[in-house]
């Protein structure tokens, strides 16, 4: 079990919860798990480019993106890339 | 039922309320923040609201609300299918379907791209005979990035559609969006080698009239126009007391179908309004000629009106409405005769639209 943290914006867009318990393999099973899956993959299941997702602090970008494996991990976290104005 | 104004804008939904005399109203929101708010709509057939909200980080989603914005439901899984070779980049605007078919929308969007939704905003599919014309590969994409931004469906006959798309041109449909044969005969690219071409026009607003549904108007990069022939061939309307062809918003009488409204730009090299003010021009006569209307706007304005920020009701007299970039509501309700500033120091304001309340 794995807790995934999702920022304000996110949270509101999943009902007011801001922190998941999600059983996954992998992090493309963790957040295909969420309800706002579609807010951080697009529509060919890619992770969006300004979606930043941290296991354990590490970004799974550096990892095996969505492939990272969770066995072990207590954390997921999304945050959104410093962009934009 | 007492008047409602939807203000979308760069940051979030705003809500301005008011009676049937359109003078006292008020301000709420912003709902949707972190959204911006690219249209914001009323469904005249169940009183929900829809938005199409972009966030540069989440991509483009809908929103549907049943309580006047106090919770709203996303759609699901929207984007476009792998096999068109397209991404959704970007949603810009929400039609509701003919009365007839109670629970269908439509949605215009970035590349190029029609949605349908038979479940009233639930889930949409890619409307193919649009996105994947035989024309596409002349399409080309202006600043707005090809945004589909105008879809108006013939009252009399659901089947009768058109859709705008910007740097693509206007496209009309008899078979319910099935096929689409493209409606710019007359129209001017003056930006493109042939300056009259099958496709490839720079529509930035296209509308019907509801009482006169054969009779269409479009603001263009390149002038404004009206057809009385359901988009087969179209008339360029300008000079005569028009400073510019060029602008965005375009905004019709309710029952008049010789009266319409445009909020020109100086041109696309100098995109704010002509001559240091804020004007509304008006033609009474199908667009031979135009007048100023200036009581109660500002001077002098340097001013930006976005393709979705103007609108009018269906009342008597008729309220026209647009929202400025620089975040200023503006009212009239008497045709535009006289204006009153509702609002100001919103975000840029990227729609208005109006809807009742009870």
């Amino acid at each position: 079990m794995v807790v995934v943290r999702l920022p304000a914006l996110l949270a509101e867009q999943a009902g007011g919860q801001r922190e998941f318990d999600v059983d996954a393999a992998t992090v493309g099973d963790a957040l295909r798990a969420l309800p706002v899956s579609d807010l951080l993959l697009d529509e060919r299941g890619n992770l969006r480019r300004l979606v930043n997702v941290y296991v354990d602090g590490e970004d799974a970008r550096e990892a095996e993106g969505l492939q990272t494996a969770l066995s072990g991990a207590q954390e997921v976290r999304v945050i959104a890339a410093v962009a934009g104005g | 039922m007492g008047t409602l104004l939807l203000v979308g804008t760069r940051k979030g939904l705003f809500l301005l309320r008011s009676d049937d005399e359109r003078r006292e109203w008020e301000l709420e929101g912003p709902l949707l923040t972190g959204w911006s708010v690219f249209h914001a709509t009323q469904d005249p057939r169940d009183g929900d609201l829809y938005v199409a909200g972009n966030n540069f980080v989440y991509g483009g989603t809908v929103q549907r609300s049943s309580d006047l914005g106090q919770t709203w439901k996303r759609s699901e899984g929207l984007g476009l299918p792998e096999d068109t070779g397209l991404e959704l980049a970007e949603v810009w605007h929400v039609e509701p379907g003919h009365p007839s078919e109670p629970d269908t929308l439509w949605l215009g969007a970035t590349p190029g791209a029609l949605f349908r939704s038979d479940d009233r905003g639930e889930t949409w599919e890619a409307v193919r005979g649009l996105v994947q014309h035989k024309t596409r590969e002349r399409w080309e994409p202006g600043a707005g990035g090809m945004c589909c931004h105008s879809i108006q469906i013939d009252p009399g006959d659901p089947k009768r559609m058109y859709a705008a798309i910007s740097a693509a041109g206007a496209f009309r449909t008899e078979d319910g969006g099935a096929t689409w044969a493209p409606a710019n005969t007359g129209v001017a690219a003056d930006f493109l080698p042939d300056p009259f071409p099958e496709v490839g026009q720079c529509v930035h607003k296209l509308l019907l009239h509801p009482e006169r549904p054969d009779r269409v108007w479009q603001q263009n990069h390149c002038g404004v126009y009206r057809s009385d022939d359901r988009g087969e061939t179209w008339e360029r309307l300008e000079g005569n007391g028009l400073p510019s062809g060029f602008g965005f918003p375009l905004a019709l009488h309710p029952r008049n179908p010789d009266v319409a409204f445009v909020i020109p730009e100086e041109g696309a090299e100098n995109r704010v309004t002509p001559d240091g003010r804020l004007g509304v021009y008006r033609t009474d006569d199908g667009g031979k000629s135009w007048r100023l209307l200036e009581d109660g706007l500002p001077i002098p304005a340097w001013g930006s009106v976005m393709r979705e920020g103007f609108a009018s009701d269906s009342r008597d007299p008729a309220g026209i409405y647009f929202g400025t970039q620089s975040g200023s509501v503006f009212v009239s309700a008497t045709e535009g005769e006289q204006w009153q500033e509702v609002a100001r120091q919103l975000p840029p304001i990227l729609s208005v639209e109006v809807g009742e309340w009870s």
